[in-house]
C-alpha cells in the first residue's frame, strides 16, 4: 500500500517538466532561506511584494518588444525602486506610502497595458500567478546564476545585514558601512524577485520570498535555525503544491500560495494555543 | 596626552540648527568622564560627533584610536533571533574582512567579555529575553570584545539593576585601571562625584574638570534649570526631576 502510493508520487514527478519545477523550487528554496529570512528580520515584505508586482508592467511589454521577459521585469523593478528612493529620501511622503502610490500604479500600467495596448489575454494570468510547470532550461540556469550570486552577497553582507537590523545606530561604531550593504540587500531582493517571477508570478513572490520565512520566524530563536528552516519549508511546501496542482489540474502558484498561508496560519494557531 | 578631546565642537542633525556648541574638553588614559545634561542637552549628539557620526559638524575632535560605542539598550531590536554572545561577537566585525569567518580568538575574547560582565552562563541565551541591566552589560561586553583605548558610553546605568549597576561600576574602575578612557552619559550627579572628570552641558558647554571644581550649586542649576532641586544646606545634594524619577 505504502509502495503503491510512493510510486504514484514518484510516476508524477517522472515527466521532464516536472523535473524542471523541482529544480526550480530547490532553488528558490535556497533563495528563501537565505534572502527571505533578511527579508523577514529586516521588514522588507512590503519592498519585496512591491517589487515584485512593479515588474508586471515590464513582463507585459517584454514580449512585444522582443526582449527577455527577465530582462523587462528587472528595469521595470529598478525603474521601482529608484522612483520609490526618490519619493521617500525628498521626505514629501513616508516610504510606505510611497511604496503603495506607485505599487498600485504599477498594477494599473500593467493592466492597461496587458488589455488595451498589448492584448495578452490568457497570458496575464501566466504573468501574474506564474507558471511553475512550464518553465524552459534556460529560466533554471537563471535561477540557479542568481541564487549563486545571492550567496555570495550573502557571504560578504551579512555581518552588516546583522548589526545594522539589530540597532541601526551603534552600527557605524562596529565598522559596519550600512548604507553600502543595504543597497546590496535591497539589489539582491530584486534580482530573487525578477527570477522568480515565472515559476510563481508577479503577485505570488511573496508566497516563495517571504511566507516561509515568517512561519519559520514564529518559531526559531537562533539565525541559524531561521535560516535552515525557511529553506526547508520553501522546498516542502514547494513540492507538495507542484504535487497537489498536477493531480488537480490547477496553478502551481496558487496552489502554493494557499498552502504557505494555511502553513502559517497553522503555525500561528499553534503558536497562540501553546500561549 | 589627551584619549579623548574636543576644541570649539558644535553640530546638530540639520543645516543650521545646532543641538551641540563650544565644547571644549580633552580627558586622559585611564580617566572616567561624566557627562552630565539634561534631557535634549546635548550627552547622545556628543557622543555621535565624537564617533564622527553627526551629519553637521564643526571643530575639531581628538581620539586615540577607535572609540567603542555603548548604546542604550532600548535602540536595539528585542526581537532579533540572537544570542548573548553573537551581540557580543559583533565588536569583532570591524576586525573580520567579509569573506572570513570570524576568528576563534574572537569567540573566545567574546566569551571572556561576558564572563567579565558577570554574563558568561547566560551566553546562549536570546539578547531579547535578558533582563535590561543584563543587556547592557552585553552590549558593554561587546565594546570591550572591539579593545578600544577609548569608551563612550550613553546612560549606561539607567533603569538597571542594583547587581547590574554594581558589577558595572566594577568594570568601569577595572577599565580605568587599564588605561582606558570612558566617557559616561549620566544623570546620576551623585555618581558623577566619584569619577575623574565632569562635563556639564545644556546644548552648549556649561563646565569641564574635576568634580570638586565643577559640580558647584551654579553650574548645575545652569545645566539643569528646573529639573534641578538642591538638597541640604549649601545644595550638598542635588535631586534631578527627570522621567519622574530622583537622583
Amino acid at each position: 500500500m505504502r509502495a503503491a502510493a510512493l510510486s504514484a508520487v514518484l510516476d508524477a514527478f517522472s515527466a521532464p517538466y516536472m523535473q524542471r519545477a523541482l529544480v526550480e523550487v530547490a532553488l528558490l528554496a535556497v533563495l528563501a532561506g537565505t534572502l527571505g529570512t533578511w527579508i523577514v528580520l529586516r521588514r522588507l515584505a512590503f519592498f519585496t511584494h512591491s517589487i515584485g508586482t512593479a515588474a508586471f508592467p515590464g513582463l507585459v511589454v517584454a514580449g512585444p518588444w522582443g526582449i527577455a521577459p527577465q530582462l523587462g521585469a528587472l528595469g521595470a523593478a529598478l525603474g521601482f525602486a529608484a522612483a520609490r528612493e526618490r519619493l521617500a529620501r525628498s521626505g514629501r511622503s513616508d516610504p510606505d506610502v510611497a511604496t503603495g502610490l506607485l505599487l498600485v500604479a504599477a498594477l494599473a500600467l500593467g493592466a492597461v497595458l496587458a488589455s488595451d495596448v498589448y492584448p495578452s489575454g490568457a497570458g496575464v494570468d501566466r504573468l501574474l500567478f506564474g507558471t511553475l510547470i512550464g518553465l524552459t532550461p534556460g529560466d533554471l540556469a537563471l535561477t540557479a546564476a542568481a541564487t549563486a550570486a545571492v550567496l555570495v552577497v550573502d557571504a560578504a553582507g551579512r555581518r552588516s545585514w546583522l548589526a545594522t537590523g539589530f540597532d541601526a545606530g551603534s552600527a557605524p561604531a562596529l565598522g559596519v558601512r550600512s548604507a553600502a550593504a543595504d543597497r546590496f540587500l535591497l539589489l539582491a531582493v530584486a534580482a530573487a524577485v525578477v527570477v522568480a517571477l515565472d515559476a510563481v508570478g508577479a503577485l505570488l513572490v511573496v508566497v516563495v520570498l517571504v511566507v516561509p520565512a515568517a512561519t519559520v520566524r514564529l518559531l526559531a530563536n537562533d539565525l541559524r535555525a531561521l535560516r535552515l528552516g525557511t529553506a526547508g519549508l520553501a522546498l516542502a511546501e514547494g513540492v507538495a503544491a507542484i504535487w497537489l496542482a498536477d493531480g488537480l489540474d490547477l496553478g502551481p502558484g496558487p496552489v502554493l500560495g494557499v498552502l504557505g498561508g494555511a502553513v502559517f496560519a497553522l503555525v500561528a494557531l499553534l503558536r497562540g494555543a501553546r500561549g | 596626552m589627551s584619549a579623548v578631546g574636543a576644541e570649539g565642537l558644535a553640530g546638530g542633525y540639520r543645516a543650521g540648527t545646532d543641538a551641540l556648541w563650544d565644547v571644549s574638553f580633552s580627558a586622559g588614559p585611564g580617566e572616567v568622564v561624566a557627562v552630565l545634561a539634561p534631557n535634549g542637552g546635548g550627552k547622545s549628539t556628543l557622543l555621535r560627533a565624537l564617533l564622527g557620526e553627526l551629519p553637521y559638524r564643526r571643530g575639531t575632535v581628538e581620539l586615540a584610536g577607535a572609540a567603542a560605542y555603548v548604546p542604550q539598550t532600548e535602540r536595539a531590536r528585542l526581537d532579533f533571533p540572537l544570542g548573548a554572545l553573537d551581540v557580543a561577537l559583533m565588536g569583532a566585525y570591524a576586525r573580520t574582512p567579509w569573506y572570513r569567518r570570524l576568528a576563534r580568538a574572537d569567540r573566545a575574547a567574546a566569551a571572556a567579555a561576558l564572563e567579565r560582565v558577570g554574563l558568561a552562563e547566560r551566553a546562549g541565551e536570546r539578547f531579547g529575553a535578558l533582563s535590561g541591566g543584563q543587556r547592557q552589560r552585553v552590549l558593554i561586553a561587546r565594546a570591550l570584545v572591539q579593545d578600544a583605548p577609548v569608551l563612550l558610553l550613553d546612560e549606561p546605568l539607567s533603569g538597571v539593576d542594583a547587581a547590574s549597576a554594581e558589577s558595572i561600576e566594577a568594570l568601569f574602575g577595572e577599565l580605568r585601571a587599564e588605561g582606558r578612557t570612558l566617557l559616561v552619559a549620566t544623570h546620576d550627579v551623585c555618581q558623577a562625584r566619584a569619577w575623574d572628570q565632569v562635563l556639564c552641558l545644556n546644548g552648549g558647554q556649561v563646565a569641564y574638570g574635576p568634580p570638586a571644581q565643577a559640580l558647584s550649586s551654579e553650574v548645575l542649576q545652569r545645566t539643569y534649570g528646573a529639573e534641578l532641586v538642591l538638597l541640604g544646606e549649601g545644595g550638598a545634594a542635588v535631586s534631578v526631576s527627570h522621567h519622574g524619577h530622583a537622583h
